[in-house]
Parts: C-alpha cells; structure tokens; sequence
C-alpha cells in the first residue's frame, strides 16, 4: 500500500515538471552542452595525448604519461605551491583590507561618505588590462615612478618585479589595488543588512567595539562572509591578467600560477597534452577546494 | 546611578565628573573620527594616483619612462602638450586605430547583445518553472564559473578551425557571447528569485496566460540585471587578450588590447611611454565613464544577483 503511494507521487512529481520552462532555458543548455561541456570533454582527452606543435595532427594516446612527467620533475608542486601562495596571500590582503575599510566607513556619523565611495570605485571602473600595465611601469626598478617618489624619503630603489619574493609580493600589492573596492562594497553591503537594533541591543548590554564585532557581527554574517572570501579566493587562483602582464612569470619561472603557465604551454611552448594536464588538475583542485569547504561552512545555502 | 543620589553637593560632584567623563569621550571620539578621514584619504589617494599618473603623462610631453619624474606628476598649464594624442592618431595615418576601435565595439557589442538577449528569459526558466534537473543545472553553473579559461582554449581553437571560423569575428564572438549566457544566466535566476511571484499572478489574474504574464510583467521588471549584465558582457570582451591572441592572427583583426600591447611594445617598459599612456587614457576612459554612469546598477546589482 505505501509502496503504491510513493510511486503515485513519484509520478505525480514527473507530471508536475512543466518542461515549457526547457524553452526559457534552451540557449543555456546548448552553450552548456556545446561550448562547455564538449570542450572540457577535449580537455580531458588532450591531457592524455602526447599532442604537441610536433605532433600537431597525428598524435597517440599515451595515458597518464603527461601527469607522471609534471610530477616527476616537480614542475607541477612548484606551481601548485606559487598558486596557493599567490592566491592565499592575495585574498588575506583584499579581504582583510576590504572587510577594514568597510567597518571604518560603516561607522555613524562618517562625513564624505559618498566622495569616498566614488573615489574607490576608481581601481574598479578602469579597465584592468590597462590599469595593470600602469603599475608595471610604475613599478619599474630604474626608472619607476615609486622608486623615484621613494628616493625623495632616502630609501634606495627596490626590485619591485625583478626578485622573485618581492615580484611575488608586487603581484598581491596590485591585486590589492584592484580588488580592494570590490570586497570593500560586498562587505558593506552585508554589514548593512544587519538590522540596527542588533547594534544597539549590544551596546546596551556593555560590549565595546570589538565585543560587537565578535559577538554580532562576525557570526551573523559568518556564511555570507565565508561565501565571498571562497569564491574571491577562487577567482584569484584562476586571476590570469595579473601573473601574465605585470611579471610574464618571471623572474625565472617564480611568479607562473596554474593558469599562466598553461597558457605559456600552449602558446609559448606549445606542448598542447602537457598545458591539458595542468588546466585538469587545476579543475580538480578547485572542485576538491569548493566541495570541501562547502562541506564546512555550508555556504552554498546563501544561493538557495 | 545618579537617581539613587539625594545630597545637592553630591549630585554636583557627579555631574561634574559625568561631565568631565563626557569631554574625554568626546576627545577619544574626535581622535577616533580624525584617524578614520585620515586612513580613508589615504586609501582614496592610493586608489585615484595610478589613474591620475596616466592622464597626466599622456598630457605631457614625455617620450620615455625615463622622463617621468616626482616633478612632472604636479600638473601646470603651460606644460600641457598633446603630442602623445598625435603620435597615437598618425601611427600608420590612423587607419590601424580606427580598425582596432571598430573591431573592438563590434565583438564587445555583438557579443553583448546576442549572449544577454539570449539569456533574457533564463532567469525566469530557472526560477519559476519546475525544470527537470533544476538543481543540476545551477550546480553546473556555478560549477563552471570556477574553472580557468585557459582549458577550453585549445578546444575552442580545434573546433573553429575545423569550422573554418579562426581568423573570423564570428569565431570571436561565438565563445564571447557563451561566457556571456552563463553568468547572466545564473544573476538572472537570482534576481528573479527576490521578485515575488504577486505581480504575475495579478496579471494572470486580469487574463493574461502564463506566458503572456511572465513576459509582459516580469521580463520588464528584470531591467535592472538586463542592464548590468550588458555591461559586464561588454566589459569583457573590450579588454580580452588572452582568447583574441589565440584566435586571431591577422593585426586587421586584432581589438584594442591586442594593439595597444604590440604597438607600444609595453613589454620593454622604456619605449613609446608617451603613446602607451595617450592609448590607455582613449582606451579606458570611456568604460570608466560608462561604469561611472551606471555605478547604481554595477554595483548594488553584484551583491543582489551573486549571492542573497
């Protein structure tokens, strides 16, 4: 009997798809199928082909031998490790930096708000690919605008792109710069949806600024926070402007991250199943990193 | 506490030291406010310079990087030449720059236009019907958007050379237009979700069908995400290197990006400084207009449509 039952809702639940809703979506799905979903299936099998500028058009399948070589050299752990640097240090900076400025303008009272709201648009609004060639040359060991505006205060030039330590650090001051306003606007767009009363009510029972912040504020925007730090920390890990344009991966092979280098594979080197490779264990990483994390904090519920 | 005290002198006393109490608050408050203006005018000069450093070596006349100095960032009057501008607009008498503009708006704004018009009613797919595979779907979405880009270029390269579409605007804006689709489609799902379903209701209610009501009454009501995803889709294409590098070999083909790196030869910082800053300034100017216009729309719009 019950088990009639389920099944009559079973199908009551197949009826009740409206499958006109198909139609809203039709483009979606053909661009889900066609342009993504078939070349990540070209991917995959690239990244198990020995396909390279000398084995353009007739090439073999040679299974997991691309993977074992970036391994085996190490090539691939250093990169990794450049990535994950790249990416943890940039996101503590924008996020910590972001999640500051917006508590500091959230402030009652703070006069100027609004010119200092545009102001920071500034880094966003302009185009990136710009913006980050001017600080390329802004950053310039001899003839730089900030070794020069340092020389005034006696401080002797600095290898801003030309070690690999400091390039690396150059690479997050200028994402810094560039996303900063981003998460200065996310953070106080959820700051702002903390009802005022919550505020007030903790000021009441004695806590000081602080006290606020950790007992109100943090764990009320805990998920929304956790969402947008993980998916900023995503975002970097696939940045792609920066590494290329402002160091090209140098000094040496120093400041390369997964996406830079494959691209240096495929259009430098042109070693097409090798550059594959890379590109899927960065697409497994990040799925690993993204279910993980859900796992944790179970951020994915700010999206349903 | 001051309710509890009956004694006139007493009551004096605490007044005194409440007020004494008040004016060091009032300082630390002084103090506190005085330190905030000054860490946000420093964080607003540290975000306006490198704009400010642009325009203002485009308007000198400088034909290095060597010749940038701390003295030439003080703009005055007499020292403004448009030499960079000229130089800019004679390279090859002009004819290389007009085509990199007119390549530029037609892939940034084809692309735009038929990758947010065929996402226009997705939004509404996703939300208010009961799709099969639903979740799926959005799962997939946000899913993709994770993945580097770098992976389906070779891909994509494969596919259109078999199509005989490398070398073509139309093998530009094809992938242009689907990076398009995707994310419209998943900020159109999640505007739609914080409209309530009342409106279409209502007009079912005065006769319309269902689909008469959701395109009649909700496709107008999602302008707003319509408007910020044209402006997202135009952005990207505007400033893409790295798909048109691959893609597209011939320079009457190439967009803005793609000229202003090789003509300006940025790569070796010493040479054409001047030309490299006139071409940013021309080059980006207009999107930080445009971004300026539409800020409301930008930027509110990205906190209503990523994430609730």
């Amino acid at each position: 009997m019950d088990m009639f039952r389920r099944e009559s809702t079973v199908s009551k639940v197949r009826a009740s798809y409206e499958w006109k809703g198909m139609l809203f979506i039709l483009p979606v799905l053909a661009v889900l199928a066609f342009l993504d979903f078939y070349p990540l299936g070209i991917s995959i099998f690239l990244s198990l082909t020995n396909r390279s500028i000398a084995h353009l058009f007739v090439y073999q399948i040679v299974g997991l031998r691309n993977y074992a070589a970036i391994i085996g050299s190490g090539e691939l752990f250093r990169i990794l490790e450049q990535t994950a640097v790249w990416s943890a240090g940039s996101i503590v900076l924008m996020a910590g930096f972001g999640f500051l400025l917006a508590l500091l303008m959230n402030q009652p009272g703070i006069r100027g708000n609004r010119i200092y709201r545009t102001a920071y648009l500034v880094p966003w609004a302009y185009p990136a690919f710009i913006t980050i060639l001017v600080w390329r040359g802004l950053l310039d060991y001899q003839l730089g605008f900030v070794n020069k505006f340092l020389a005034l205060f006696g401080i002797s030039k600095i290898f801003w792109l030309g070690l690999p330590s400091m390039a690396m650090f150059s690479m997050m001051f200028v994402n810094l710069w560039l996303s900063f306003p981003y998460y200065t606007y996310v953070y106080t767009a959820s700051l702002q949806s903390v009802p005022k009363e919550l505020y007030d009510a903790a000021k009441m029972d004695g806590y000081g600024t602080f006290g606020v912040l950790g007992n109100v504020t943090l764990p009320l925007l805990k998920r929304q926070i956790a969402f947008i730090t993980v998916f900023g920390f995503v975002f970097t890990w696939n940045n792609f402007y920066i590494p290329y344009l402002l160091t090209n991966g140098g000094p040496g092979t120093s400041t390369y991250i997964l996406v830079s280098y494959t691209y240096y594979e495929q259009t430098a080197l042109l070693q097409y199943g090798i550059a594959s490779a890379y590109a899927i264990v960065s697409v497994l990483f990040l799925l690993v990193f993204v279910i993980l994390i859900n796992r944790y904090t179970k951020m994915m519920s700010v999206l349903y | 506490m001051i309710n509890n005290v009956t004694e006139p002198g007493l009551q004096r006393e605490t007044v005194l030291v409440s007020e004494r109490k008040n004016a060091y608050y009032r300082r630390i408050r002084m103090i506190k406010r005085i330190l905030t203006h000054a860490v946000l005018i420093l964080v607003a000069l540290f975000a306006i310079f490198p704009i400010y450093y642009i325009i203002v070596n485009s308007l000198s006349p400088l034909a290095t990087l060597a010749s940038v100095s701390v003295t030439s960032m003080v703009p005055t009057l007499s020292r403004i030449s448009f030499d960079n501008y000229q130089a800019l607009f004679a390279y090859q008498h002009g004819v290389l720059l007009r085509t990199w503009l007119t390549n530029t708006l037609i892939y940034a704004g084809t692309s735009s236009l038929l990758g947010i018009g065929l996402s226009i009613t997705s939004g509404i797919g996703l939300s208010r019907f009961r799709i099969p595979g639903k979740k799926a779907i959005l799962y997939m979405l946000l899913i993709l958007s994770t993945f580097p880009f770098v992976i389906m270029i070779i891909p994509f390269y494969d596919m259109f050379s078999t199509l005989h579409l490398t070398n073509s605007y139309i093998g530009l804006i094809i992938p242009y237009s689907a990076g398009a689709v995707i994310f419209a489609a998943w900020m159109n799902k999640n505007y739609v979700d914080s409209i309530p379903r009342d409106f279409e209701e209502a007009a079912q209610i005065d006769g319309y069908s269902r689909t008469q009501a959701l395109f009649r009454v909700l496709v107008p009501m999602t302008m707003p995400v319509i408007i910020l995803t044209l402006l997202l889709a135009f952005f990207g294409p505007y400033t893409d290197y790295a798909f048109i590098n691959v893609l597209v070999s011939k320079n009457s083909l190439w967009n803005m990006a793609l000229g202003m790196y090789a003509t300006t030869q940025i790569s070796s910082n010493a040479i054409n400084y001047g030309m490299f800053s006139a071409f940013a300034v021309i080059m980006g100017l207009p999107i930080f207009i445009i971004f300026i216009i539409f800020q409301k729309y930008l930027v509110s719009g990205f906190s209503i449509t990523m994430y609730k």
